[in-house]
């Protein structure tokens, strides 16, 4: 299902090459479980995850499902496609691309979970599910913008679908349950407020990102964007190989990933640079080794490096240092390239 | 029947990771394993940080649950024979003679959701069968399915006042009262609680704590070869998880097993009369509230000793035992849980070394069987162990005979000493950095209630401050309404609505037409929590007496703030800068020890403080409109830093920083959505030199040019800020 509207191509989008990483790292592995983008408005953010859904790979989805389960899949797939299986009933299979759904701040607990429509069931007698954002969301990405701002309950219903990778629904003695497995991307302003932190360790990765101040650059991003609005067609004919080019990448990585092994000596040091910066439980060592596979992956290579770890470490430690008052939540990166190089030093 | 967790495994049908494959956290492990030995261990409650296993122990142990035997058709489980705990219809069939079908079958963890509603946690009437055959009949909740069973709550800390209120009611009882929508039942509902929680994210009430029979507090692994193993084990799942569970099984059928063996030992271990001696000293030690205390570590540890093939539990099965029972027990609050650790091991060494000499023999088999490996490798070894039954009663024989000496000697000693060493300890914390000094909290005391008016708005927080209608679907169903809202179908009212006209009306395959204008939706309430924003003076003026009160002054407040479930957030101000030390959460532990940690000295740059506290209060009505957020600033009010750094404020200038604050302090004023209270922290010998009546103090005044309540932190205790409040509220 694609938009109507076009959409500008992720490879034109001028710098912020951390959030690009993070996005396409993401997009070769889901279970990096999502980013989390801090920065300021006007900084790309929601371009440059609207345009990576096009550079996905396209899924094949049970027909008329609605949430778009695996066909392939029975362990991952609703309880309705799961029962057409078990009567050998044959799925419907179809082509599409990944979709990016969006969750407004101001959504309401039922238009995320989905509701039971109790009335119909009060008047006729049978139950009637009406699947919500998260239904929509399931194979795909879940997008919220200005995540901090939203309800507390609806971050909680978020959290527990994040982690179970499945929504329920219970409603007057009545439960439903579907998968739901998405990535979720979420951007922020942190002038606006901080994100609990509980929700903060659910985000895989985290980029913080600014304005770009080099004079040259900010003028290339105009230029672009006004090429764009005056023939998105033409500008997108453009960019058209630099985009397959990503887009071959990112297959290829995802092949190559399973293969990609992981050296004693680099999870060691994942474990030490933990331990040094001192974070909380050890979703931070498990998000640090997966994005350095990736990056290895995204690199075409078989086995992880250093330089790849290095290259994930921020962005898996970033948003789980813990903080004392009176401190900045800075995170040290000399500490880390301080760490690496014993590594390096040992290893030699 | 299924249950709805049953059905609900099968939807997901995902390979769950193995109990054995999980690294470390011996203790959770543990006190996992003794639950599915023993079910009157009344569960355990998990604390600890994001990350560390807590979710991922807990799923994995219905895996490793032993079968029992129930009735084969009962909604319930019921036991068989047991007829005290029996269903109505269950007993009413044994009763008239009727062979009662009996069936194996596995405890279960049955999943309560955070956002479950009433209905669906006790059970209501089943609308479906009401409406096509026009009869009453109980759709059972998931009390229900919790008989027998455990109750699993994930985030516990996060679960709606009123249905906490439910399930204590439930816990104490064993015993679901469903009264409600017309209809009129009771079954049994006895249940193991098992609960995860952050305390990050707020505490739990102390009645609901009670019910837990153990607590485990659990933190990441320190050491770098197990986290290696963490992230190892991690990725082989997650790339191949059913591979990787057939890798583990043998472990997992070894470890059933040997669950099997425990459970079929544990009606046959039994305590020494002596033991027990020693017991009672440990909860004296904890000053322990009332005497489950007692009763839990004696059947945890009979049921430690059963899981080590013993009859009699050892000294080592007692501490641990200990350390399980106690730590939401005890009131040693002055104590960490460290500390109270080292006691116990201390108690146990002390009474270990009386009784070494008298037998040699014994010691060995200490260390052979006496620390409860829970590690993986190790249960499979332990297996091959052989039966100890004979030198384990010796061993505690041993044990009771030295207890009675020693153990009260040892606690005597013990407490002094460590207290000073504490305080000592206090003091001296931080106490180079930027020298800035560190007190200690004074004395707390009780809040008198700070009530704010009940008011009509909707609401969609829950907390305990005030009572407030919601729009959310969760809370107490107060009534029902004609009026359309937002599709929360009161069922008994649409029916009572529909059933005058019923006559009249076509029905198609169903019992009972109902129309449109027969729809009636639930009105709910629910206690909402406000947002409690203190803003705290750190600077160089607040004295070692002023901030050891003032400290005890905001935790009080914020014991108040638990109770009421209000959030809290915390700015302070020192040197030339404000910051939000705590945004606004629901962990009053987090505020609290970061006051405790709070250093003080520098400037006072009071306008950054109100203008860092309002930028705070602006974002947060932004998101959540619906609260009344109350500012409470404590400070001296002799402000001398300024906003701007381009501009001196020194001598004539000065009067340049108050229109600055005052004008500041307007704004406040001027957004009625915020409610103000100063506290003034004025030194007493600065404010004989003026008359109070005629020039007030700093403080006052930006308290009178924010419009806010005013009291003096003596007054504070002496019940000053009920009447502060009040003032401001008429």
């Amino acid at each position: 299902m694609r938009s109507s509207k076009l959409n500008f191509p992720f490879t034109a989008i001028v710098g912020q090459e951390k959030m690009k990483l993070a996005l396409v790292l993401n997009a070769i592995n889901p279970k990096l479980s999502g980013v989390l983008i801090r920065g300021e408005k006007g900084t790309a953010k929601s371009t440059a995850v609207r345009s990576l859904a096009v550079l996905l790979p396209n899924l094949h989805v049970v027909k008329d499902c609605p949430f778009h389960c695996d066909p392939y899949d029975i362990h991952k797939m609703c309880f309705e496609c799961r029962e057409k299986v078990r009567q050998n009933v044959n799925l419907e299979a179809e082509e599409r691309q990944t979709r990016v759904i969006n969750l407004p701040v101001n959504a309401t607990e039922d238009r995320v979970v989905g509701t039971l429509d109790l009335e119909h069931a009060i008047k006729r007698g049978e139950k009637r599910f009406e699947p919500g954002v998260l239904a929509d969301a399931n194979r795909g990405i879940l997008y919220v913008d200005e995540v901090n701002l939203l309800d507390d309950h609806i971050v909680d219903v978020l959290l527990d679908s994040a982690a179970m990778g499945v929504n329920s629904i219970e409603r007057e003695g009545v439960s439903y349950t579907h998968p739901a497995e998405f990535i979720l991307v979420g951007t922020m302003n942190p002038e606006e407020g901080e994100l609990r932190p509980q929700l903060l360790d659910r985000f895989g990765l985290c980029v913080n990102i600014e304005g770009i101040s080099d004079a040259e650059q900010r003028v290339e991003v105009v230029k672009r964007w006004v090429a764009f609005e005056e023939d998105p067609d033409a500008f997108i004919k453009e960019w058209q190989t630099a985009e397959a080019d990503l887009r071959t990448k990112i297959v290829h990585a995802r092949e190559i990933l399973p293969e990609v092994e992981i050296s004693d000596e680099v999870l060691n040091k994942i474990a030490q640079i933990s331990i040094e910066i001192g974070v909380d439980g050890h979703r931070a060592d498990i998000i640090m080794m997966k994005t350095a596979k990736t990056v290895a992956a995204l690199h075409q290579r078989p086995v992880v490096t250093f330089e790849d770890l290095e290259e994930s470490a921020d962005m898996a430690l970033q948003h789980r240092v813990r903080r004392k008052p009176f401190e900045d939540i800075v995170l040290d990166r000399e500490r880390i390239a301080s760490v690496l190089r014993q590594n390096v030093s040992v290893t030699k | 029947m299924k249950t709805a967790n049953a059905k609900r495994r099968e939807a997901s049908g995902r390979v769950i990771y193995p109990f054995t494959a999980i690294v470390g956290q011996e203790q959770l492990l543990l006190a996992l394993l003794l639950n599915a030995i023993n079910p009157s261990l009344s569960g355990v409650l998990v604390r600890g940080e994001k990350g560390t296993a807590k979710s991922t122990a807990v799923r994995a142990l219905a895996d490793l649950l032993p079968d029992v035997e129930v009735v084969a058709d009962c909604p319930f489980g019921c036991h068989p024979r047991d007829k005290g705990r029996m269903c109505l219809s269950c007993r009413e069939r044994l009763s008239g003679r009727a062979e009662l079908k009996t069936e194996q079958r596995k405890v279960q963890v049955i999943n309560l959701p955070i956002g479950a509603t009433e209905d669906r946690v006790v059970g209501s009437i089943d609308f479906e069968h009401a409406l096509r055959e026009g009869q009453k009949r109980i759709e059972t909740g998931i009390l229900a399915s919790a008989n027998r069973n455990i109750l699993y709550v994930d985030e516990v800390n996060l679960l709606d006042d009123h249905i906490v209120d439910l399930l204590l009611d439930t816990a104490v009882t064993g015993i679901n009262i469903i009264e409600r929508e017309g209809i009129s039942f009771a079954h049994p509902a006895e249940f193991a609680l098992v609960g995860t929680m952050n305390p990050e994210e707020g505490e739990l009430r102390p009645q609901l704590l009670d019910r837990f029979g153990l607590c485990v507090s659990i933190e990441s692994i320190p050491d770098a070869e197990s986290r290696v193993m963490v992230i190892k084990r991690r990725e082989e799942f997650d790339s191949d998880p059913p591979g990787f569970s057939q890798k583990w099984a043998r472990r997992q059928e070894s470890l059933r097993t040997r669950i099997r063996r425990a459970r079929e030992l544990l009606p046959r271990t039994f305590i020494p009369e002596k033991t027990r001696a020693f017991i009672a000293q440990i909860c004296l030690l904890n000053q322990v509230d009332g005497h489950r205390a007692d009763i839990y570590i004696e059947k945890t540890a009979k049921t430690i000793a059963a899981f080590n093939h013993r009859l009699v539990p050892t000294l080592e099965d007692l501490s641990q035992a200990a350390a399980l029972v106690l730590p939401h027990r005890s009131r040693r609050t002055d104590l960490p849980k460290k500390t109270l650790e080292d006691f116990h091991r201390m108690l146990a060494e002390e009474l270990a070394r009386e009784e070494g000499h008298s037998s040699e023999r014994q010691r060995s088999d200490d260390e052979d069987s006496s620390p409860v490996q829970v590690d993986a490798d190790q249960m499979v070894t332990d297996e091959d162990s052989e039966f100890e039954e004979g030198d384990g009663a010796s061993s505690s024989k041993a044990t009771g005979d030295t207890s009675d000496l020693n153990a009260p000697d040892s606690a005597a000693r013990l407490e002094p000493g460590t207290d000073s060493e504490m305080l000592g300890n206090q003091g001296e914390v931080d106490g180079q950095r930027c020298r800035d000094r560190l007190f200690g909290v004074g004395e707390t005391f009780r809040v008198p209630p700070l009530l704010l008016d009940r008011d009509r708005n909707v609401r969609k927080k829950s907390g305990r401050r005030m009572p407030t209608k919601t729009l959310r679907k969760t809370g107490r169903y107060v009534r029902s309404t004609a009026e359309r809202r937002n599709d929360d179908l009161a069922f008994d009212a649409t029916i009572r609505a529909a059933a005058p006209h019923q006559k009249n009306r076509v029905r198609r395959d169903v019992a009972i037409a109902i129309e449109e204008s027969d729809i009636r939706e639930k009105v709910r309430e629910m206690k909402a929590g406000s947002l409690m924003l203190f803003v705290v003076d750190a600077s160089g003026s607040m004295g070692t007496r002023l901030m050891t009160e003032t400290k005890a002054a905001m935790i009080s407040l914020l014991l108040d703030a638990y109770q009421k479930r209000d959030k809290v957030a915390l700015v302070t101000f020192k040197g030339d800068s404000a910051e939000v030390l705590l945004p606004p959460t629901n962990s009053i532990d987090l505020a609290k020890k970061l006051l405790e940690d709070l250093p003080a000295g520098g400037k006072t740059p009071l306008g950054h403080g109100l203008l860092k506290a309002h930028e705070l209060l602006i974002n947060h009505l932004r998101r959540d409109s619906q609260t009344t957020p109350l500012m409470v600033l404590i400070s001296d009010g002799e402000a001398n830093v300024g906003i701007r750094h381009d501009r001196t404020y020194e001598g004539p200038g000065y009067s340049a920083l108050l229109d600055e604050l005052f004008e500041i302090a307007k704004m406040i004023r001027e957004d009625k959505r915020i409610k103000t209270l100063v506290i003034d922290t004025e030194e007493k010998r600065f404010s004989v030199f003026r008359n109070a009546s005629t020039s007030p103090s700093m403080a006052q005044r930006v308290a009178r040019s924010m419009g806010a309540s005013y009291c003096k932190i003596e007054d504070f205790r002496a019940g000053g800020l009920v009447r502060a409040v009040k003032e401001q509220v008429h």
